[in-house]
């Protein structure tokens, strides 16, 4: 077995060239593969934590049964009263996985300075509620002025387009306008507490965070569109859905519940996305991986035909040829794997020490470009380039071992 | 008893349309402890008959026995075994492994059979011994005269004490000084070690030192 390994080893040193051209083929795969890997992998943390908390859907919404299909055409019956929040509340914190619960209402309307109108999107929040849903990005979130508070209900975070456009600033007073759940025209007074960025071009001149129970005064009612759930973890996110899922229909509670990944478009199609092109530059790193293998390997079989004529006639077997070249693929995935290694950790290492930024599509401000190293994924993809190469040599290794020995004897 | 009998051998080649008829009905006997050589002018089927006694190669036709065993039709993983067991092969081009030293040469057919590695390693040694090449045991085949090469490829064929040693055209690579010195060793382990030796050639050195010559023309024996 040692032999075998020192004539493998001994032959892509013999061929410096040749090796060197495959190996750095396989390690730039590698490195290809785990960067971008390590890339997404940050990425989807980062999308998850921004849907969950960030955007502030938590792990689980809670819907009265029809909400999402009837709930804009009828929106009064298929909202939650107040009786039922309370139950429904009261039964989610029982469960151990969950941080809390809270109820939401999301509005809509018109938005005045007295001279200036447009329309605006709400998210009605309890504000205590709100800041520990949000957690980290509570302070990643700078708000010009005050944030929300729970003892002041007519303040409210405004987005910075739409404070720009109706010319608002903290402290200033404006006018909210909507429809009541009766089909009433509403109008309440506001006082832009903050100012804030909320990260995302498309909403920024039209959103606005105000007060749960303003919402609710605004649309005259008590009931709320929705119960979010923040939970300790996302991983057990499916797990407390089932769970919740029974406790409610055992209390005759009729609801959907969606999970975070359902109402967060973005990130499903960001995955999707991502995981295309993880495929699409695996497929290329795969395809380049075996060529150069099959090539150098292929190369190899020629050049050492009267070699493998040799062995066959001290008496190595067929399947002795085939675990020679075999030996010797999977030896140079090996090498270039660890070579990949090590270029995948210095890139790494200057991407951290460099913390560049980009603006990503979609985005208000830019964003530090952050690599995940994953040792996981390194042994994974380490494992993996030793199979391809070593699935590579095989055709080579079987022309090798198939060669008549006179012929192989005589090849000049 | 005999060690090789050959029963009306037939080998043919194809060369396009073409069929060459290289050995045409050879019956033979090698004995045990023979030193002989097969000889003849070039192309007259001298390496066909020794590819043929060596099972790297199939007769056409007629039947080959190895200790009165027939053998010519035995599965390749099988030959493989009988190869490395009871055949030596001695190159003309030397054929040792380039990335291999002197002794891991040597060592490569008791590796083969699974010899663990030290013994192999020792009794590698040994035949380097004897053949006087104690001093390049770690020189690789790029760093030895042709004479030095050929003797590791002696070491080599004798390393698992073969029944018979296959030598085709030894010294034909080889200056008279080496050639003589290569001779006189393979004469030395025929005498000692009882080993049979048959060679292919044309070179009437190594002819004169024969007990026993075959000659081939055009196919045929004509001893």
């Amino acid at each position: 077995m040692n032999q075998w390994i020192k004539v493998a080893f001994r032959n892509i040193i013999k061929n410096k060239r040749r090796s060197f051209v495959t190996l750095m083929a396989i390690a730039m795969g590698f490195t290809a593969i785990n960067l971008f890997s390590g890339y997404t992998h940050n990425t989807y943390e980062g999308l998850r934590a921004s849907a969950i908390r960030g955007s502030g859907i938590g792990h689980l919404t809670i819907y009265k049964k029809g909400w999402n299909k009837f709930g804009k055409s009828d929106p009064d019956k298929y909202m939650i009263d107040k009786n039922q929040i309370k139950k429904i509340v009261n039964i989610i914190e029982e469960n151990d996985s969950v941080i809390l619960a809270t109820p939401r209402l999301d509005i809509s309307g018109i938005v005045s300075n007295g001279r200036n109108s447009t329309i605006f999107m709400a998210q009605g929040v309890v504000p205590s509620d709100d800041k520990t849903i949000l957690g980290a990005f509570f302070a990643a979130q700078p708000v010009t002025g005050e944030t929300l508070n729970d003892k002041k209900e007519y303040g409210v975070q405004m987005a910075t387009d739409l404070a720009e456009y109706l010319a608002l600033k903290p402290k200033d007073d404006a006018v909210v306008m909507a429809a009541t759940l009766d089909g009433q025209l509403n109008a309440l007074d506001i006082q832009v507490s903050g100012v804030y960025n909320t990260g995302i071009d498309a909403i920024n001149d039209k959103f606005i965070k105000v007060p749960f129970k303003f919402a609710q005064s605004l649309y005259d009612s008590d009931k709320a569109d929705r119960i979010v759930i923040l939970l300790d973890n996302w991983k057990n996110t499916l797990i407390v859905q089932h769970q919740i899922m029974k406790q409610l229909k055992d209390a005759g509670i009729e609801c959907e519940i969606k999970t975070w990944e359902e109402l967060s478009v973005f990130y499903s199609n960001v995955k999707n996305m991502f995981d295309m092109i993880f495929l699409f530059i695996f497929t290329i790193v795969l395809v380049i991986v075996i060529m150069s293998t099959v090539n150098t390997m292929g190369m190899s079989v020629i050049e050492r035909t009267r070699e493998i004529g040799t062995l066959r006639a001290l008496g190595l077997k067929r399947r002795g040829i085939n675990f020679l070249f075999a030996i010797e693929g999977a030896m140079i995935g090996f090498l270039g794997s660890v070579v990949g290694a090590i270029f995948h950790i210095s890139i790494w290492l200057i991407i951290f020490v460099a913390s560049p930024t980009y603006t990503p599509p979609g985005n208000s401000s830019p964003v530090p470009l952050h690599v995940d190293l994953l040792p996981g994924n390194i042994l994974f993809m380490l494992l993996c380039m030793i199979f391809l190469a070593l699935i590579a040599a095989i055709f080579p290794a079987r022309r090798a071992a198939n060669q008549n020995v006179v012929d192989a004897l005589g090849h000049v | 008893m005999h060690l090789i009998e050959m029963k009306n051998i037939t080998k043919n080649y194809y060369l396009g349309e073409t069929i060459v008829h290289a050995l045409k009905g050879i019956d033979l006997i090698i004995k045990k402890e023979e030193f002989t050589a097969i000889w003849g002018p070039s192309g007259s089927g001298k390496t066909t008959l020794l590819n043929l006694i060596g099972t790297i190669d199939e007769p056409s036709s007629g039947d080959l026995f190895f200790n009165e065993e027939k053998i010519n039709n035995i599965a390749d993983n099988d030959k493989s075994e009988f190869r490395n067991n009871e055949i030596g092969f001695i190159f003309q081009t030397f054929n040792l492994i380039p990335v291999l030293s002197a002794l891991e040469n040597v060592m490569l057919p008791l590796q083969i059979k699974g010899t663990p590695t030290s013994k192999a390693k020792k009794e590698a040694f040994k035949r380097l011994c004897d053949v006087e090449l104690e001093q390049f045991v770690n020189n690789r085949p790029d760093k030895m005269s042709g004479g030095q090469r050929q003797r590791v490829a002696i070491a080599r064929a004798l390393i698992t004490n073969p029944s018979i040693v296959l030598a085709d055209e030894p010294t034909a690579n080889l200056d008279f000084k080496t050639s003589n010195s290569i001779i006189e060793i393979m004469k030395k382990i025929n005498k000692r070690d009882k080993t049979t030796f048959v060679f292919s050639t044309h070179d009437q050195r190594l002819l004169d030192q024969m007990n026993r010559l075959i000659q081939l023309d055009d196919g045929k024996i004509t001893e």
